[in-house]
């Protein structure tokens, strides 16, 4: 067997080579080379197996849109206060607030600043990767409240309040690196309707 | 029953009930499966678009597409080759949105193959033992997307060719042949960056 039919049948047979290509391996060392070299290809490939896991926010929008579109039927527990619809004791507030969330941030994107919840304390107190400390004194205030009518849900808005803000920060980076891309400003319009979802709930757990 | 079989089981029962109770609208069912595959599919988008903020939106569009369809979903064939099927289509589609050149699975690729033709008497690279992780991430970077589909979809996430001929929709001679220039490919890409960096002061 030459080199040229070695290689013209090696990707048919990888992994379950003839006893003539076997033989032709043992003799011929820059085909030995070879079939190491891409041995070793492979092997390292298992290393690349995903380790990295998207964002929270990923499942938060799936979740959403789920909800928008009917195909979730029923009320799922409160185990994250982002996606529980609340009871509307103050109906005509709700919508306001998120209304007026939604829109404060996009005012404040397409100015080029920072929308209320990135200030840049948010970054100066980032201490290490990941770790982030809300420093919007909207959102202490609003995190406030809650903590005086229900201190156990506090730490529960918070991880959705961070969350949340590192999806606006994304999403904002993105829309204005890809300032014609469609799916960039979408992401940024969903991040900024979950932040006004999350208000929503907040809120209502803080009104008496 | 060994104890990783029996896992296994255990985790087809649980998906298996999973999307029985999804199709009925359980969000707790969706959110099982999603928790369930998320890592596959973002990997799979992350390295084909080399962007976190891009491989969300692909995994979330993925997730969604597989949702809204969920209702059909028979068993003819294993849910995760479904899923990745949903996945593959929404990246490439985006790849084609962006202009991006994605070579077709079925085109056989002359120029490739004389580039990658090994000339005698060329020094070997020899890489085994000096590809690392990183290395390897890069070139795999480099490749074009059709081949870093079939190479991420078979070396990284394990998938057999027949496996893959339906997520892709291709025959598998042509899923062996694709898995092979793809591995020349980066054997190619890792010799030159082995010679750079020794040519380098």
């Amino acid at each position: 067997m030459t080199c040229d039919e070695f290689q013209r049948v090696l990707p048919e047979s990888w992994g379950a080579q003839s006893s003539e290509e076997q033989e032709h391996v043992k003799s011929c060392r820059s085909c030995a080379d070879l079939v190491l070299d891409l041995q070793a290809i492979s092997d390292t490939a298992r290393l690349l197996q995903a380790t990295d896991e998207p964002s929270p926010r990923v499942w938060n929008s799936i979740e959403i849109a789920l909800r928008r579109e009917g195909l979730i039927h029923e009320a799922r527990p409160l185990r994250s206060f982002v996606f529980a619809w609340p009871q509307r004791r103050l109906a005509w507030l709700m919508p306001l607030t998120a209304v007026l969330a939604l829109v404060f941030g996009v005012l404040i994107f397409e100015r080029g600043g920072r929308s209320p919840g990135m200030s840049s304390g948010v970054e100066t107190r980032q201490s290490t990767p990941g770790e982030f400390t809300l420093a919007s004194a909207e959102e202490e205030q609003l995190l406030k409240m809650v903590a005086d009518r229900a201190p156990a849900l506090r730490p529960v808005f918070e991880s959705d309040l961070r969350n949340v803000d590192a999806y606006i920060k994304d999403a904002e980076l993105s829309a204005r690196n890809n300032p014609n891309d469609e799916i960039a400003q979408q992401s940024l319009m969903n991040a900024y309707e979950q932040r006004a979802m999350v208000y929503q709930m907040a809120l209502d757990r803080s009104v008496p | 029953m060994t104890d990783a079989k029996k896992l296994q089981t255990e985790k087809q029962l649980s998906e298996a009930q999973a999307i029985e109770r999804a199709k009925q609208g359980d969000a707790e069912a969706f959110e099982t499966l999603y928790h369930l595959h998320k890592r596959r599919v973002y990997s799979l988008c992350l390295r084909m678009t080399a962007n976190t903020a891009a491989a969300e939106d692909l995994t979330q569009e993925a997730f969604l597409q597989l949702f809204r369809k969920i209702g059909t979903f028979r068993g003819e064939s294993a849910f995760s080759t479904w899923l990745h099927r949903m996945a593959v289509n929404v990246v490439l589609m985006q790849l084609r949105k962006k202009g991006l050149p994605v070579v077709s699975l079925e085109e056989s690729l002359e120029s490739d193959d004389e580039t990658l033709k090994k000339e005698p008497g060329a020094e070997d690279a020899n890489l085994a033992g000096s590809n690392d992780r990183l290395r390897l991430q890069h070139a795999v970077g480099a490749l074009p997307p059709g081949y870093r589909m079939i190479f991420m979809l078979h070396d990284v996430e394990g998938y057999e060719h027949n496996e893959i001929a339906e997520i892709v929709g291709c025959s598998i001679g042509n899923s062996k042949s694709q898995l092979h220039k793809a591995r020349m490919k980066l054997r190619e890409l890792l010799k030159t960056s082995r010679a750079e960096k020794a040519g380098k002061p």
